[in-house]
Order: C-alpha cells, then sequence, then structure tokens
C-alpha cells in the first residue's frame, strides 16, 4: 500500500495532494498495489468525492481539533494508521505542513525520510529518490535501506492527476485516540497573513522584475497588475528604489536580495553586473529590452528585443485569453 | 559611552595588524575635514577619532547590538581614498588604522554581507562577479588577440571588471584596439591569472589577498611576464607596490602611460575629432597615490577638438572619489550618500559633456549616478575616447 | 531560560558554481569558503535577542572536524555563553537521521528550556535535522519559524511561515524545538570586545564515548548513492516576429513555466 497524507489548509485541499496521488498512481502501475489517501479532518464528507477517484481507499480520522494541521496531533494517529496498515511508502507533502510533520514522524517511527523528492522509484526492498542540493546546482539520487519509507514530495513535481483510477473507494473510520495532555503541549491559534510591507522577494515562484527600462512611473501600474495575473511578486533594480518608486524590500541584486524563483521575467532591466548576480540563478529568466547588446541576455534563457511598453499589453490580452 | 580604562588587549592587537600610525595623530582634525564624507551632508564621519579611539583601545567595544552595527558600518566607510593622507600634516594613513581594525572584524565574519560575498567569489572564482574561471578571456577570444608568450613584450591584464561585466568590456576591446594600431608587441594574460586583490584587502581580507596575490605572482612568473600592462588603477598599484613584498619583480605600467608614450612616438596619430567639453576625474589610486596626472591627460589633449577642462579646485591631488574603493563598489549607501553622485554633479556643473575616466570602478559608479540622476553627461573611459579618434 | 542553538558548517556555494567530484558522491571541495549556514545565524540570533529579554544562557553545539571551532568561536564572540563541538571518527559519514540522533544526545546531557536551529542547511537541504532532534528527544517542535514570544516560562507563541504568504501562530509548551526561517532578524556583527571575551569562553569537545554512542548505535536509514549535475537549458533563445506573434510566443512559454 502507498499512503498519501491529504493536505488540506482552511477546508480546502491542496494541489500537491493531486501532484502526490499522480506519483502515487505511477508507483502502483509499475508495481501494482492500493493507494490509500490519509483524511485527517474535523469532517471528512466534504473532501471524499474530490479524492474517491484517485485511490482505492480513504482512511479517515475525523475530530474537531484536526480541523487545523498540528505536528503533535498528527503524530499519535498517524502512527497508529501504520502500524495498522502497514504502508510501503507513506507520502507527504513538502510544504510547510509537510516539513514540520515528516522528519518528527518518520523519527519517532525509526522510518527512512527523503525530503523534497522530485522523483521516485519504488523497488521490492527499497526506494530510490531524486533531490536537489547545494540550492538546485546539483542533484542526488538517495536510497533508503528498508521499507516502509516516508518522503516529502517538491510541488510542482508532477502534474495534478486527472484521469481517475476507481469509482468505488472503500472508506475506513478510523477511531480517534490520542492522549488529551497532547492537547496542551502544541495549540493551533490562527493563520494570518505576513504583513505585505514586509513582502520576501526571495520567496516568491515568479518574480517579474523592472528596471530604467520601465521609464515612468505611471508604467508601474499596468506592470503590476500583469504580475498580479500571472501570480508573480513585483521586484526592481537600484534605480528604481531610487527612484522612490518602489520599496526597498523589493530590491534585487548584489546590494538588494538574491532570488532564485522558478520564473523571472525581466522588464526593461539592462542588467548591472550588481543586479544580474542576484538572480542568474533563476530556474527561467525572460527578458525584454531594447537593447540587443544588454547584458541581461547573457543569463536570459529567453530573450525579447523590442519595446517592453508595446509588448506588454499584448502579451496581458494574450495571457487572459489563453487562461480564458 | 565612553571608556574607564584604556584596553590595552584591542589596542594592541590593532597596533601589531598595521595601526601603528594611530600613534602619529595629534588630533587636529584635518582627515575629517578632508574626507569626502565631509561633503556629504547626510553622513558625519568622525575620522579623526579612528587613531583617538585605537589609541585607548576603546574601538567596538559596545555590547549594545544598535551600536556595533552602526560602528561597523561606520568602520567600512572609509574607501581608502588617501585624501586625508594628502594632507595629515602627520603623515598618518587612515587606510592602515581602518584596514587593521577590519582583519579583525572579517575573521570574525563581521562584515557587510555583500563584503563577504565578495571575498567569497573570488576566493572560489578568482573574480568578484563569480563568473567561470574559463570565461576570464572570452572578450579576447572573440577579437583573436594572442595569449602572452614570452616573445612578447607586454602581458595585458584587463581587470575583473572589463574582462566579465558586458557593459564594461568596453573598455578592455578599446585598449586591445590601440595596442594593436600601434603594432604594440602584446599579449594577453592567461585565464589562471586572477583578481588583484586590492580592494578587498582594503576591506579586511587579507587571508583570501594573501592566497591570490601568491597565485598571480606564480602563475605570471610561469608565463615569464616581464612587462605588465594593466587598465585598472587598483591592480596597477597592486602589481608595483604590494605584490614586491610577496616576491614579484615586475614593471609595471598603465595603461595611460603606454598611451601617452605610442602617441609621443608617433606609433598612433589621434586624427578623428571629438567636439565635445571633457573633464578628466582623476582616480585615487592612478592620481593620488600613484603620481599619474599627466599621462591621461595628454592622452585626451591629442584628441583633434577635444576640449580639456578641469574641476574646479577639485582636481589633480585634490579629485574627490567616485566611492567604489575598498569594497564601496559593493556597498549599498542610501540615495544622498554617494559620492559619485556628487562627483557627477560637480562634473555637469563645470560645464562638461563627458566625463574622462581612467578606472573601471570609476566608470562602475559614474554610470550608475548619471542614470539614476538622469544627468545630460556621457562616461567614457580615455581608451574609449582615444580609439573613436584612431 | 537556557537556550541551545545548533549550527552547522557549510561551504559557502551561493555565489559560486558546483561540480560534483570522482568518488560522485561529493561535491569538488575546491577553494570552498566554509561558513555558518545561513539558517543557522538567525537562529542563533532569535536565541541571542530571547537572551537579552529573558536572561539565561546560550550553548552552541555542532558535528564536524576541529575546523568548526571556527563558527562557534564567531557564535561566541557575538554573545553565545559557551559551545560544544562533538568530533568522532564514528560521526564522518553519517546520515541525516543519525546524525540527528548524534545532537539529540549530546543535547539530552545539558540542561534546556529551548532548542533552535536553522529551518534548512544550505548544502544538503534537508530541513530534517531540527523536528528530528525533538523527536528523539520527545518534545514539541515547530518548523520555519518566524516569530518567538515567550508568554511565561512554560509556554510560548510562534508563528511559522506557510506557503502563499500565510502564518500559522500557534502556542507550544517548553522545552520545544524551533527551526527558524531565514530574514525574520538581522543578525549581528561581533564586537571586538566581544571577540576578546570569545577566547576565555569554553569550547568543550564531545566524542562518541561522551555521548555513550558506539557504531551498533549509529545505523543509518538511507544512503546517498550519486550526485550528478542537473540538465541546465540553453541560453538565451531569442523570439522573434511581429510584436503581437513574440507576445503569443512569451505567453506560451509564462504560462507553461508559471504552471497557470
Amino acid at each position: 500500500m502507498i499512503g498519501v497524507l491529504i493536505e488540506i489548509r482552511e477546508s480546502q485541499i491542496k494541489d500537491i495532494t493531486y501532484e502526490m496521488l499522480t506519483l502515487a498512481h505511477r508507483l502502483s502501475t509499475n508495481q501494482p498495489q492500493e493507494i490509500a489517501a490519509l483524511l485527517l479532518s474535523d469532517n471528512a464528507q466534504p473532501y471524499l468525492d474530490s479524492i474517491k477517484p484517485y485511490v482505492h481507499k480513504i482512511i479517515t480520522v475525523e475530530n474537531e481539533v484536526l480541523k487545523n494541521f498540528n505536528t503533535q496531533i498528527y503524530l499519535p494517529i498517524l502512527t497508529n494508521i501504520i502500524n495498522e496498515t502497514k504502508p510501503n511508502l507513506l507520502l507527504i507533502a513538502s510544504s510547510g505542513f509537510g516539513t514540520d510533520l515528516a522528519p518528527y514522524l518518520a523519527t519517532s517511527l525509526n522510518l527512512p525520510l527523503v525530503t523534497d523528492i522530485f522523483d521516485l522509484e519504488l523497488l521490492p526492498t527499497h526506494i530510490l529518490t531524486r533531490r536537489a542540493m547545494y540550492g538546485g546546482k546539483i542533484n542526488a539520487d538517495i536510497t533508503t535501506k528498508s521499507l516502509p519509507a516516508v518522503v516529502t514530495v517538491r510541488a510542482g513535481s508532477f502534474e495534478k492527476i486527472s484521469k481517475p483510477i476507481n469509482t468505488s473507494a472503500e472508506i475506513i473510520k478510523m477511531p480517534f485516540a490520542i492522549e488529551p495532555t497532547i492537547l496542551e503541549i502544541s495549540k493551533f491559534i490562527e493563520y494570518g497573513e505576513v504583513p505585505t510591507t514586509g513582502i520576501d522577494i526571495t520567496k516568491a515562484d515568479i518574480l517579474v522584475a523592472v528596471g530604467r527600462g520601465i521609464k515612468e512611473q505611471k508604467n508601474l501600474e499596468a506592470i503590476e497588475k500583469f504580475a498580479q495575473d500571472i501570480g508573480a511578486t513585483l521586484a526592481c533594480t537600484r534605480p528604481i528604489i531610487d527612484a522612490g518608486w518602489l520599496p526597498k524590500d523589493r530590491q534585487v541584486g548584489s546590494s538588494g536580495k538574491t532570488v532564485k524563483p522558478k520564473l523571472y521575467i525581466a522588464l526593461g532591466i539592462s542588467g548591472a553586473f550588481q543586479h544580474l548576480s542576484g538572480m542568474k540563478n533563476s530556474e527561467t529568466i525572460i527578458a525584454v529590452n531594447k537593447d540587443p547588446e544588454a547584458p541581461i541576455f547573457s543569463v536570459a534563457h529567453y530573450g525579447v528585443v523590442g519595446d517592453l511598453l508595446k509588448i506588454l499589453p499584448l502579451l496581458a490580452t494574450k495571457i487572459k485569453e489563453m487562461r480564458g | 559611552m565612553g571608556i574607564e580604562t584604556i584596553d590595552k588587549d584591542i589596542r594592541n592587537t590593532i597596533l601589531e595588524l598595521g595601526g601603528t600610525d594611530a600613534y602619529k595623530c595629534y588630533q587636529c582634525g584635518m582627515c575629517t575635514a578632508l574626507c569626502p564624507w565631509f561633503q556629504i551632508e547626510n553622513v558625519n564621519f568622525l575620522v579623526n577619532l579612528i587613531p583617538h579611539n585605537v589609541k585607548l583601545g576603546n574601538i567596538l567595544t559596545s555590547e549594545i547590538k544598535e551600536e556595533i552595527d552602526k560602528e561597523v558600518e561606520e568602520l567600512f566607510r572609509c574607501v581608502g581614498c588617501d585624501n586625508c593622507l594628502a594632507y595629515c600634516p602627520r603623515g598618518v594613513n587612515i587606510g592602515d588604522i581602518v584596514r587593521a581594525i577590519r582583519r579583525i572584524l572579517v575573521d570574525y565574519d563581521s562584515l557587510p554581507k555583500n563584503l563577504k560575498d565578495i571575498a567569497t567569489k573570488i576566493f572560489s572564482t578568482g573574480n568578484p562577479q563569480g563568473d567561470l574561471v574559463e570565461k576570464r578571456n572570452n572578450w579576447a577570444k572573440k577579437l583573436n588577440l594572442p595569449t602572452y608568450s614570452s616573445e612578447l613584450e607586454y602581458a595585458y591584464f584587463a581587470c575583473c571588471i572589463p574582462a566579465y561585466d558586458a557593459n564594461i568590456r568596453k573598455v578592455a576591446e578599446a585598449t586591445a584596439m590601440i595596442l594593436q594600431k600601434a603594432n604594440l608587441s602584446f599579449g594577453v594574460v592567461k585565464e589562471d591569472v586572477w583578481c588583484c586583490c586590492e580592494t578587498i584587502r582594503n576591506f579586511g581580507a587579507e587571508k583570501v589577498f594573501q592566497d591570490i596575490a601568491h597565485n598571480n605572482i606564480n602563475a605570471l612568473d610561469k608565463a615569464q611576464v616581464r612587462k605588465l600592462l594593466v587598465t585598472s588603477p587598483h591592480c596597477y598599484t597592486t602589481y608595483k607596490n604590494e605584490y614586491p613584498a610577496l616576491g614579484s619583480n615586475l614593471e609595471v605600467f598603465h595603461t595611460s602611460q603606454i598611451f601617452a608614450q605610442l602617441i609621443k612616438d608617433k606609433r598612433i596619430i589621434p586624427t578623428k575629432a571629438i567636439n565635445k567639453k571633457v573633464i578628466y576625474h582623476d582616480p585615487c589610486t592612478l592620481g593620488r597615490q600613484n603620481n599619474i596626472y599627466d599621462e591621461p591627460r595628454e592622452v585626451l589633449k591629442a584628441i583633434p577638438q577635444l576640449e580639456l577642462i578641469e574641476f574646479e579646485n577639485f582636481n589633480r591631488k585634490d579629485s574627490v572619489c567616485c566611492g567604489a574603493g575598498s569594497g564601496g563598489l559593493w556597498l549599498d549607501w542610501q540615495k544622498g550618500e554617494r559620492m559619485s553622485d556628487l562627483r557627477v554633479k560637480q562634473a555637469v556643473d563645470n560645464g562638461a559633456e563627458i566625463l574622462a575616466v581612467a578606472c573601471p570602478y570609476c566608470m562602475i559608479m559614474f554610470d550608475d549616478s548619471v542614470k539614476t540622476m538622469n544627468l545630460n553627461l556621457e562616461i567614457k573611459d580615455i581608451s574609449e575616447l582615444l580609439a573613436e579618434s584612431l | 531560560m537556557d537556550i541551545i542553538v545548533c549550527l552547522k558548517m557549510v561551504p559557502d556555494t551561493s555565489e559560486t558554481e558546483v561540480r560534483v567530484d570522482s568518488t560522485n558522491k561529493d561535491i569538488l571541495k575546491v577553494r570552498l569558503v566554509y561558513t555558518t549556514n545561513e539558517a543557522d545565524n538567525y537562529a542563533l540570533e532569535t536565541a541571542l535577542l530571547l537572551k537579552e529579554k529573558h536572561g539565561g544562557t546560550v550553548t552552541l553545539i555542532s558535528l564536524g572536524t576541529p575546523q568548526v571551532d571556527e563558527i562557534l568561536r564567531m557564535g561566541l564572540a557575538k554573545g553565545a555563553d559557551r559551545a560544544i563541538r562533538i568530533t568522532d571518527p564514528l560521526f564522518e559519514q553519517i546520515d541525516a537521521f543519525t546524525t540527528a540522533k548524534v545532537l539529540a544526545t549530546a543535547i539530552a546531557q545539558q540542561k534546556y528550556d529551548l532548542i533552535l536551529t536553522g529551518c534548512i542547511a544550505s548544502d544538503d537541504g534537508y530541513s530534517q535535522i531540527g523536528p528530528s532532534i525533538a523527536a528523539f528527544l520527545k518534545i514539541p517542535s515547530a518548523a520555519y519559524v518566524n516569530q518567538v514570544k515567550l508568554i511565561d516560562n512554560n509556554r510560548m507563541k510562534i508563528s511559522r511561515e506557510l506557503e502563499g504568504g500565510i502564518l500559522e501562530r500557534k502556542e507550544l509548551s517548553l522545552p520545544a524545538l524551533l527551526t527558524i526561517q531565514t530574514g525574520t532578524n538581522t543578525p549581528r556583527y561581533a564586537s571586538i570586545i566581544g571577540i576578546k571575551r570569545a577566547s576565555s569562553k569554553p569550547l568543550d569537545v564531545y566524542d562518541a564515548a561522551k555521548l555513550n554512542l558506539d557504531q551498533s548505535k549509529l545505523i543509518g536509514l538511507t544512503e546517498l548513492e550519486q550526485m550528478y549535475m542537473p540538465k541546465v537549458e540553453a541560453k538565451a533563445q531569442f523570439l522573434s516576429g511581429a510584436d503581437d506573434e513574440i507576445a503569443t510566443q512569451l505567453a506560451t512559454i509564462i504560462k507553461e513555466k508559471a504552471g497557470l
């Protein structure tokens, strides 16, 4: 059996759950075995239909205190499930929740753990995982010496599952049983928002960065709107900070922040070396600049030589069309 | 603040690391008044207190985070321009004292993060950009320039900035073009010669300096280089004044010296007119620290129609630093706290259309200031102007 | 409040190329600068701020070769009270699980109310040791913490950062372990007086015998099989055509890379 821990935050199943189900499905195709969703919640009912088509079993545990994630409370419950059902492999999201839980759980149960994997093979006696090291500059293959094993799965490594495998998943209710003292050790209070003044551009997956090439402050509005549309955070070069168009925490470069997003879109940035050193390790870099000799193109993966003020409105429209 | 007894340990450590000049100081305050920071309204940098506090052992004796942070940052303000030394009646070398203090801090990871990153990059890759060693001479390969070998006369080292920074590469390209036009016997130094490390030594990264200096000296020795020609005044002063103590024995030339000589010998003749008002900025490291004032001016004067003007009150020995020295290039001074802003403003006020430089550091700083201040002033290296005129 | 901070010495590769060595199991360790793991600096600063506010002690623990004394001394110079280096040939090639076990064993021999580690190591990127130590010690833990506030001697309020700019606020009882998120404070500089004092602060060295650990207790659960370079995309492919065509191509790329 492969267990997949369903990740729910604020009553929403997170996308990573469906990505892990894709992985589980692939593994069970190569080595036939059941896929079980582990669903810990205050009330399983609203979530069942979304998960049912993709698993053989759903193991549910319900209690009011399971409404919000909590490592200390999950621990005895998952321990019980693992002891009862003996999975070969447990998939947990490499997320704020999973990173908190997985090492604690695996260590308590003396199980091997590999964190933040982006690929995995399940073999008869162990697993082979692939993950990044040294900030993505190196990849490594890591095996466990035994099964069962626990892994945390990096978001975006697998497509979301779309093809149903099953229409009659079995629902197994397991009891909620914990020592009441646990509730005192670790208490969830609330969710909050990171204050917007303290936006951390180093944590964004997508950055739209602007430089002097945007020419006037009023052009920022359209760019900001564009960034919003594609779920990006706005960043910039030093001259933009100096001009007072954006706050200092948006600055990329050796005198600002070093960033490494999945996608970096450089608009009107020629690429002073101070700036390049702060962003050249981004996974994908798209640069739009008038000057074909601009140094930004020496680090970009995709380059557009042209007038960004003309291209941007067209691009914004195209993206809207594509998303329907 | 203030202390009750002299901390002899702190005092003696700083003296041992090279801060002995503190004892020459009689607190006249000339250094504070002459420091370029003095011209910047928002900054109150009391240079004379540095030797004073060294004598008392009262350097970074606070245990309050905010006070420590502030004092460390202040200690990294000095750009090593030596304007104070030029006028000090007692010949106190503030740069040496500051460097001694910084050496202690660097060993304990107590330096601005930007500078730490620069030292790391230079140690690992040999250049402050952290770029690949094998890319160092890409600019020269594009121009099919020969690599230096012992039958050639001059070995040319372009400095990391023109070599790796696409914005400044034009300086090395112009230099190569001039040298070729003059049929000078030269080749480009191989990739195994790395950053001279002048700047990082000044901000206290002595161990990295020592390591790479020895590497460079050995590499040049192996290549049998005798005459080294450099674009950067920072490389110039390091090879000429610092490396000999480590066993280097080279004749060192700044490009401006060679250009002036080639013009004098009529091996190149500037013919194309540049009908512009050009003001020349003396880099601290070339002028004040090495007395090379005339050669760059001779190069500019040889260009037809070019009108060479001077900074009123602030030329030659009194030139105002661009702010890039001793790590300043990588420190993020707020708007309103930048020496380069002050300097380009002076250039414009003096009526210049082009600000001519002879140092890659100055070029980066002034380029940046002109762009952020939206000034109508071109920044050009003397090599670019000369090449245009040939 | 007695706080333990775990520090790891790592090569600073953030600004440099990394290559795999001939064993394929490690990176080429040539011309690397070793330094305190970035996130651990924030953990140390959190500890020093708590000590300033509530009193108590800060003890540093690091597992490694005698070279790690460098980072321990830096931590002492910044205001930690004592340091422990754990060094033994038996600990040289151990996995994350066993590393946590060794650290937990050493910590169990100390008096502590709070244990702090960085949220992630910049070399292996495991994010595993902290919570794993807590599991060995059977104390509560929280990962990626960006705020810590003591309620009283037995409880604290923390917040931790989740994806998408969401904070999770919770209450934990002490003793507890927190892994500290980067960027949550400004790690301090060492002052010269601090550097001077550091030389007389205790730095103890523990070996396997001191920790009652022998080979049989150091069997790992995972193995690093090989390292290799990730595939890199070719540089700057220029998009051409009319502005409208360029916009279409760009939109396709953005859609794919941004996962819209």
